[in-house]
Formats: structure tokens, sequence, C-alpha cells
């Protein structure tokens, strides 16, 4: 993203309304990012890694993989529900 | 931009919009949370089964009513 040849800026080295926002947002959708994946490591370990050995064994592998998928699955459920009022 | 644009009209939209959005993303994150810990009690699979979808859907609509329902006792004491 260039800013400084931006022609709706005045001077080339001011920042635009426009690019701001753009930057508010991406650091919003990072940090809602980091904590949904702090979640979800959170969920996950605790459904799939009951007993901790020397390395990720297979089967956690794939469970934590169906648990992330699960949940990604379960905050649109959510979403759904809480948006879509009830049925 | 300068600073005295960091408060334009047209700037308080914008934290105004992106504040109701982070709200909403944060209900959504704690009710998840704390739906899946009510719905979800076994090892996850390749899918929902219907009664787990069910009681995710049902978990986020009862939370709702029950907050309706706080609101509603709240205000008959006041």
């Amino acid at each position: 993203m260039d800013s400084f040849s931006n022609p709706s800026s005045g001077s080339s080295h001011q920042l635009s309304a426009q690019d701001l926002k753009n930057q508010l947002k991406s650091q919003l959708a990072l940090e809602y990012a980091q904590q949904f994946l702090e979640t979800v490591g959170r969920k996950c370990f605790e459904k799939c890694v009951t007993k901790p050995g020397s390395s990720l064994g297979g089967s956690e592998s794939s469970c934590i993989s169906r648990c992330v998928d699960r949940y990604i699955e379960a905050t649109g459920i959510i979403s759904k529900a809480l948006f879509s009022g009830p049925q | 931009m300068d600073l005295s644009d960091l408060n334009s009209a047209e700037m308080q939209k914008f934290y105004s919009e992106e504040q109701q959005r982070a709200m909403v993303n944060e209900m959504v994150a704690k009710l998840t949370s704390e739906c899946w810990d009510k719905c979800i009690t076994g090892t996850p699979g390749n899918k929902f089964s219907s009664s787990e979808h069910n009681c995710l859907s049902n978990c986020a609509q009862r939370y709702l009513e029950m907050s309706m329902l706080i609101m509603k006792r709240f205000q008959s004491m006041q």
C-alpha cells in the first residue's frame, strides 16, 4: 500500500483518512485473529492433548485439525443464531 | 490529514462503527466459548452431530432470552 503517491492527499507525505481507516481496520483484524487463535488453542489443547507425550501423535494432530474446523463452524452457528433470530 | 482531522465527523463515525463491530465480535467470541463448553462434550469429529448443532444454536438463543429476562427483572427493581 503506497500512501506517498496517493493523488487524493494534498502533500505527498501525509496519511489520507482512508489510509488511516485501513491501518486501524488492519490492526483490529490482527488483534481479533490473535485472540481467536488463542481461544482455539486452549479449547483444542483441552480436547485433543489429554496426556502430553514426547511429541504430538497422529491421532492428536488429526483431532486438532478437526477441532479447529469445528470451532470455526461453531462460531458461524452462534453468529447466525444471534443475528438471524429465533426460527 | 493533521491531528485535528482525527476527530472529524467522518472519523468519529468510523470509530463508532468499528467499536460496534468489535463489541459484536467480542460477544460472539465469548458466547461461542461458553456454548462450545456446554455442547461439545466429546472429541471433535468430522462434522457436528445434529444434537451438537442444535445445542449450539439453542445456546445462543437462550442466552439472548436470558439477557432480556435479566434486564426486565432489573428494571422492575428500579
